[in-house]
């Protein structure tokens, strides 16, 4: 079960295994890191930039420096893990026939991984030809 | 747990966002990923993004991740500190002015640019 208390050391006693609480303590750790991340990646590609001239060869400069791979590897490999165990928590609450439950998380997580294949092939195994 | 107050709103506000955010966070990552197929796959799907309808679509998506952020600090510190849970409801509010400080910039930009009939080719 997902942990509902509001303190740490309440979650400590709630949480049914460690895993359950590593999971809650990933969730604000995390969360702090993207906080930042995303108001970055948001001020530099809407403020700084026209977003309407964001194309093809806008993504291929940004992919191919090291600077970016590594930021947007940390957005995305942060981002898809809390979205994941935010959307476990939510799926917990509302599904409530176990099979169906299990199959919508078997549906979705195998989403959610193959997203995360794609995005880091995009990342670190193209070469999109730009120096 | 908070009697359908303001708290309520910052839960199910925060649920809503979160949602909201991994959908588009899915979508995003496929399409940016579409470049390895080269420019003609990839910008196709950019003209197609660049439709006012998906700017509209953008500026909710900036105000739900902002406000899924700045909440969720409102809930570390809850969690953290020995004051956070007595004053959540005034945390909210806080939430709430860092949320327009942090939107308007966006919105101006944004907004400005689907008025201005800036979009697409």
């Amino acid at each position: 079960m997902a942990i509902k208390s509001k303190r740490y050391e309440e979650a400590r006693l709630e949480a049914s295994t460690n895993l359950e609480l590593y999971w809650w303590v990933f969730m604000r750790i995390s969360g702090v890191v993207l906080v930042f991340l995303l108001i970055g990646h948001m001020w530099m590609n809407a403020i700084l930039t026209d977003l309407n001239s964001i194309d093809y060869d806008y993504v291929a400069k940004r992919l191919s420096q090291t600077t970016w791979k590594i930021y947007d590897l940390l957005i995305l490999g942060l981002g898809l893990l809390h979205g994941a165990n935010g959307l476990r928590y939510v799926l917990d609450d509302w599904i409530r026939n176990p099979s169906r439950r299990f199959w919508t998380k078997v549906v979705l997580y195998g989403l959610i991984a193959f997203l995360f294949v794609l995005g880091s092939l995009s990342l670190f195994n193209h070469d999109f030809g730009v120096n | 747990m908070y009697r359908g107050r303001e708290g309520q709103w910052a839960f199910y506000l925060h649920r809503l966002s979160g949602l909201g955010i991994l959908v588009f966070l899915m979508l995003h990552v496929a399409n940016i990923s579409s470049a390895m197929w080269g420019p003609e796959v990839s910008n196709a799907l950019m003209k197609f993004y660049h439709q006012p309808v998906f700017q509209l679509g953008l500026l909710l998506l900036i105000a739900g991740v902002l406000y899924h952020g700045f909440n969720g600090l409102r809930i570390i510190l809850m969690d953290f500190t020995s004051w956070g849970v007595r004053y959540q409801r005034q945390l909210w509010y806080g939430v709430w002015v860092l949320f327009v400080l942090f939107y308007l910039p966006f919105l101006v930009k944004i907004g400005g640019g689907i008025l201005g009939g800036g979009h697409g080719d």
